[in-house]
């Protein structure tokens, strides 16, 4: 439209933003490699914790590949895959996000010099895929099962495999002592499997040796009104009563409306009132219950009558903590006191109000159903203990894989170098182009090693070449050699209980390749102009983008910024 | 700009504002040049070894795709000429339900073939009369040309199913189609009822699930619904449904109204009758012998009590559709209001169970006896984008497998069917009199787009691939096609189709070469645009940086 005499096509709508060709793919690669670089410190048991600032103000240090993807908030198209796949490894397998990410981008940087080069990317992308195939199953070959083993060799193999994600940790010093904690627990909730079962409950103050794990359900107790200190706080197999509803007084109904006629009436309205609440007291009590606990608030009225009957109550429960506590002590939630019979009450046995730190906490034990379980965790500053939550929920889930698959590798980048010296050799039986392509990816999977060497400070070629010395060895008795993070040299993951469950291995290589082939079969991306709806969003965002333009450098060419 | 024009002749007569282009110069070559831009963006995503695009629409939502279908739906295209091939690859997709890549590339080939006959003097009249007349025979020898036997299929056998329906699936998910395709025909299968003809696309349905990977994908008999129960119930096997459109809830007034309360007893007793209400409703349902209550609105927590308290499962499902599909799958029939309901209008469900898949809770509901009515395909994969493009590939199949119940008959894939008609053409376009040899011929040529593609995009050469090809046909082999897989290997790149089991539905090709060259057609029968000015609305010239770009 810029002249009339000699009109222009105008395809597109006005606004909309194209960019295509080998240029668009380069820049794409460059915006991944950027986004691996910022969490490819943070790998392994030496690695750096990052601390993040986000416009809220509030400041997150965590080393975990995923949340540090999630809060990078990350706008290049290109790049978003990289935060998608972090999640989807973090809600697949809970661990190995940063590994994800790390060798996505390792695949698209030994790509980049192809691509540059004029090798078609379909050419690439198909040998990124075999090569995907040929690694899994060969990890599949690998894995040791830990099927039909004891019970208690199980715990102790699941325990080496919990160790070795909390290693990486910033609750690494203490890895033993939380990795049995979280066998415990993972155990405790048999096969139900239910993730939200497991809580975890934070108290500043003390030491995280201070931890603990209670076989049952632990919250901090909640706002008590005058009358609780007087209630008894130590029962044995009490009856636990669940309910939803307010004990106080109040209006029954917004939308009644009283009208009198008769102001001598007005008495017995007030004393209706009274007995109302009465009533349900009564029932509580009736009902043999020792325990009453409510998800919506106990008023005062109703502590002081429980406390005169020796029943301890407690009132605005947490929903989740009260479904725990339903799922643990066996009874259901009830909205409505009528007609409670026992079959709704649950029980434990043990409950008591203990003081941890200085908080006091509510604790049922000894649960019939068993299937819960709660850490409580305790330590300095509060991002610690957010962080120490994060490990432990990574760890959690490693169990829970490592339980459902039941099969583990070595960890410690000696899986990644087998895998890579299987290609390797696999490659030099292929002729043609593919042949580079295979070298490249095994080249890429050599980083997981090379990263842990550099995040500890050591000689990652000398310890490389050690390894790929090992690996070659033709017995095939070098396969579980990895990086020693201790000495600085090579060892046996296997003997040195360096775990990891097979199926994070298998996820993360699947969907860092994934992600990768699906960046390099991009090579023109459109960017249509927001529309109205959309506007009010883009305002707020262009102010953020202009925040986050500074720690990302490889924001692609491709993509205006407005 | 507008202002600075002298108004003279047509443009004297029109509102201002109005722009007025006409001539071969001005509308023709123009229009033609428009179609040759879009078809060069979609171009690249024919075939297996397609490129995918990045496309971020106006709503900020990303895509990544290599389906035609997708990209120009989301491109906004705004040239009027080009949106009459849009049109034509939307026809299509709504149609048959793939091949609108084709219909859209092949549109394009054939304009561009078209503006070099109008530079050499032919005027576009007569191109059209040679399209027309090509395209009247290019179906003639289409019907020629399907295989043998292929006519008569059985819908249910999966095998048979699996051929016909690998190249749609394929060319979006090239190196799964195995995997993929076999899921389709199963779930397709499964629901495919009495008469196929009356096959329902609806009736295969798709759930992401974010993680695992393709491996992890598999087919359900009946439904998935995403979240969890909402009570405490979480696995019920054999029981009865019953399904409420309007809420599990005591019941309300809509008119806003006041309980007017005169004495005490009757404040006391208020809370109780409500209560009393309830639970005389929830009874009424757990007595009519229905295990499971789906609500298709808020459960109120005095109901959810009762229902726990009767054993019910509780399911929500919030969407209208998701609970009509529900219903059919189970056959109940949705009651309006919390009541009692009559044995008929209870369904009947094998097994409703909450699992965990990938992190994420959902419900799966499976009828494997009670009816054959819905499918769904669990899909797994790292990412949105990947996850998105997967359900477009199973839509495709699913189509694929609505066309071919309609229609089974195919001819060779990978090309093969497009160079024996070029070379079919050529030989008919001799003997034509008269200028429509020209455009008969270029027709002839245009074909030759599709294996030029397919070559380009696999990183082969599309020059030596042609000529290859035509060398096998003339010598007698018409299903000869090239083979993307033997690109290592130095003479494997042409095959015989029936060998790599390739093959196309004839309705997907017949209807995209017709649009296409409908299409085309009408883009050539254009000698003047008249475009008024967009009425009223917010201005559009806040941004003039993007122009400059165009």
């Amino acid at each position: 439209m810029a002249s009339m005499l000699q009109p222009q096509i105008i395809l597109l709508k006005e606004g909309t933003d194209t960019s295509q060709g080998k240029a668009q793919l380069v820049s794409n690669i460059n915006a991944c490699t950027a986004v691996a670089d910022v969490v490819r410190t943070t790998l392994g048991p030496r690695g750096m914790d990052k601390l993040i600032h986000d416009d809220k103000g509030s400041v997150t240090i965590s080393n975990d590949g995923a949340t540090i993807m999630k809060l990078l908030d990350i706008v290049h198209p290109a790049a978003k895959i990289l935060v998608d796949i972090a999640k989807s490894q973090d809600s697949e397998v809970g661990d190995g996000t940063t590994t994800v990410v790390l060798l996505a981008g390792e695949f698209l940087k030994e790509a980049k010099p192809f691509v540059e080069d004029g090798v078609h990317p379909q050419n690439l992308i198909r040998s990124y895929r075999t090569a995907c195939n040929l690694a899994i199953e060969k990890i599949k070959e690998i894995a040791v099962s830990i099927e039909g083993k004891s019970l208690e060799e199980k715990k102790s193999l699941l325990a080496k495999c919990a160790a070795t994600t909390l290693s990486s940790k910033l609750i690494g010093g203490e890895k033993e002592f939380f990795a049995s904690m979280v066998v415990d627990a993972v155990i405790a909730i048999g096969n139900e499997d239910r993730l939200n079962m497991i809580g975890i409950k934070k108290v500043p103050g003390g030491n995280m040796r201070d931890s603990f794990l209670v076989n049952g359900v632990a919250f901090k107790k909640t706002f008590s009104y005058a009358g609780f200190e007087q209630q008894p706080k130590k029962f044995l197999n009490p009856k636990i009563l669940l309910l939803n509803i307010e004990l106080e007084l109040k209006s029954e109904k917004e939308n009644a409306e009283i009208r009198l006629s008769d102001p001598s009436q007005y008495q017995s309205i007030v004393d209706a009132e009274w007995n109302i609440i009465y009533d349900k007291l009564d029932k509580c009590v009736k009902s043999g219950a020792k325990i009453v606990l409510s998800r919506l608030a106990i008023g005062d009225l109703a502590t002081q009558y429980f406390a005169d009957r020796d029943i301890f109550c407690a009132g605005r429960v947490a929903e989740e903590d009260l479904n725990r506590v339903a799922a643990a002590a066996g009874g259901t939630i009830q909205t409505s006191v009528n007609n409670i019979i026992d079959e709704v009450m649950g029980t434990c046995e043990i409950f008591e109000e203990k003081q941890v730190g200085n908080e006091r906490f509510n604790i049922f034990s000894g649960c019939p159903s068993g299937r819960t379980a709660t850490i409580v965790l305790r330590g300095g500053a509060d991002q610690f203990i957010e962080e120490a939550e994060r490990s432990l929920h990574d760890a959690i889930m490693i169990v829970r894989r490592a339980l459902k698959n039941s099969t583990v590798v070595p960890g410690g980048g000696a899986i990644d170098m087998e895998i890579s010296r299987y290609l390797r050799q696999h490659a030099r039986t292929i002729a043609g182009k593919s042949q580079l392509f295979i070298n490249s990816y095994a080249k890429a999977l050599e980083v997981i090693p090379r990263q842990l060497c550099d995040n500890a400070g050591f000689d990652a070629t000398d310890v490389l070449n050690k390894l790929r010395q090992k690996h070659a060895l033709p017995s095939g008795e070098g396969a579980p050699y990895g990086v020693d993070i201790n000495t600085g040299g090579i060892a046996d993951s296997f003997a040195n209980f360096v775990w990891e469950p097979s199926v994070v291995k298998i996820n993360a290589i699947n969907a860092a390749t994934e992600a990768a082939c699906l960046i390099l079969s991009v090579d023109e991306t459109v960017k249509n102009p927001k529309s109205e709806s959309a506007q009010g969003e883009a305002a707020a965002s262009a102010m953020g983008g202009r925040g986050r333009g500074g720690g990302f450098p490889g924001r692609g060419r491709g993509m205006r910024r407005r | 700009m507008v202002f600075s024009m002298k108004n003279y002749g047509i443009q004297s007569m029109l509102k201002e504002g109005h722009n007025h282009l006409s001539g071969l110069e001005e509308a023709v070559l123009k229009n033609i040049d428009a179609c040759k831009q879009l078809s060069t963006i979609t171009r690249t995503s024919l075939g297996p070894d397609g490129m995918n695009k990045m496309v971020i629409n106006h709503l900020d939502k990303l895509f990544v795709t290599n389906d035609a279908a997708t990209i120009v739906n989301e491109l906004e295209v705004q040239h009027p000429a080009a949106k009459i091939l849009v049109l034509a690859g939307k026809a299509q997709q709504e149609e048959i339900g793939d091949g609108a890549n084709l219909t859209i590339s092949f549109a394009g080939e054939l304009l561009q073939n078209a503006e070099e006959l109008i530079r050499t003097g032919l005027h576009p009249s007569e191109i059209i009369s040679g399209y027309t007349k090509a395209i009247t025979k290019t179906i003639e020898v289409l019907e020629e040309l399907v295989e043998k036997g292929s006519e008569n299929m059985d819908v249910r056998d999966k095998e048979q199913v699996v051929t016909r329906m690998k190249a749609a699936v394929a060319s979006k998910q090239y190196g799964m189609e195995d995997i993929l395709s076999s899921l389709i025909a199963d779930a397709c299968i499964q629901v495919s009822p009495k008469n196929p003809a009356n096959f329902d696309v609806d009736n295969v349905r798709v759930i992401k699930l974010v993680g695992g990977g393709l491996h992890n994908c598999m087919v359900i008999r009946g439904m998935v619904l995403k979240g969890d129960a909402v009570g405490s119930i979480k696995h019920v096997e054999k029981a009865k449904v019953a399904v409420f459109a309007g809420g599990v809830d005591s019941s309300a007034t809509e008119t806003k109204g006041t309980v007017l309360i005169h004495s005490a007893e009757q404040l006391e007793n208020y809370a109780k009758t409500e209560e009393a209400k309830v639970e005389e409703l929830i009874k009424a349902v757990a007595d009519s012998g229905a295990k499971i209550i789906v609500s298709g609105g808020a459960v109120g927590e005095m109901a959810l009590h009762f229902c726990e308290r009767y054993k019910l499962m509780v399911l929500k499902i919030s969407s209208k559709f998701e609970l009509r599909r529900f219903c059919r799958t189970t056959g109940t029939a949705a009651l309006l209001k919390l009541s009692q309901p009559k044995p008929d209008d209870l369904g009947f469900i094998d097994s409703v169970s909450v699992e965990e898949i990938g992190g994420s809770r959902v419900t799966v509901v499976r009828s494997e006896e009670g009816g054959n009515k819905v499918a769904t395909v669990v899909l797994r994969g790292s990412t949105d984008s990947i996850l998105d493009d997967l359900e477009r590939a199973v839509d495709d199949g699913v189509n694929t497998y609505k066309a071919m119940c309609r229609d089974s008959r195919m001819v060779p894939g990978a090309a093969a069917t497009e160079i024996e008609l070029a070379r079919r053409l050529k030989e008919f376009s001799f003997k034509e009199t008269g200028l429509d040899q020209y455009a008969i011929a270029k027709f002839a040529e245009s074909f030759e787009l599709v294996p030029r593609t397919l070559a380009e995009n696999a990183g082969l050469n599309p020059m030596d691939i042609i000529s290859k090809l035509y060398e096998k046909h003339a010598s007698g082999n018409t299903k000869v096609g090239v083979d993307l897989r033997g690109g290592d290997s130095e003479d494997g790149v042409c095959k015989d189709v029936s060998t790599m089991n390739i093959w196309d539905l004839h309705v997907t090709k017949f209807f995209a070469l017709k649009y296409a060259a409908d299409a085309a057609c009408t883009v050539l029968r254009v000698d003047q645009i008249i475009m008024a000015k967009p009425a009223g609305g917010p201005a559009r010239r806040d941004k003039p940086a993007g122009m400059d770009e165009d």
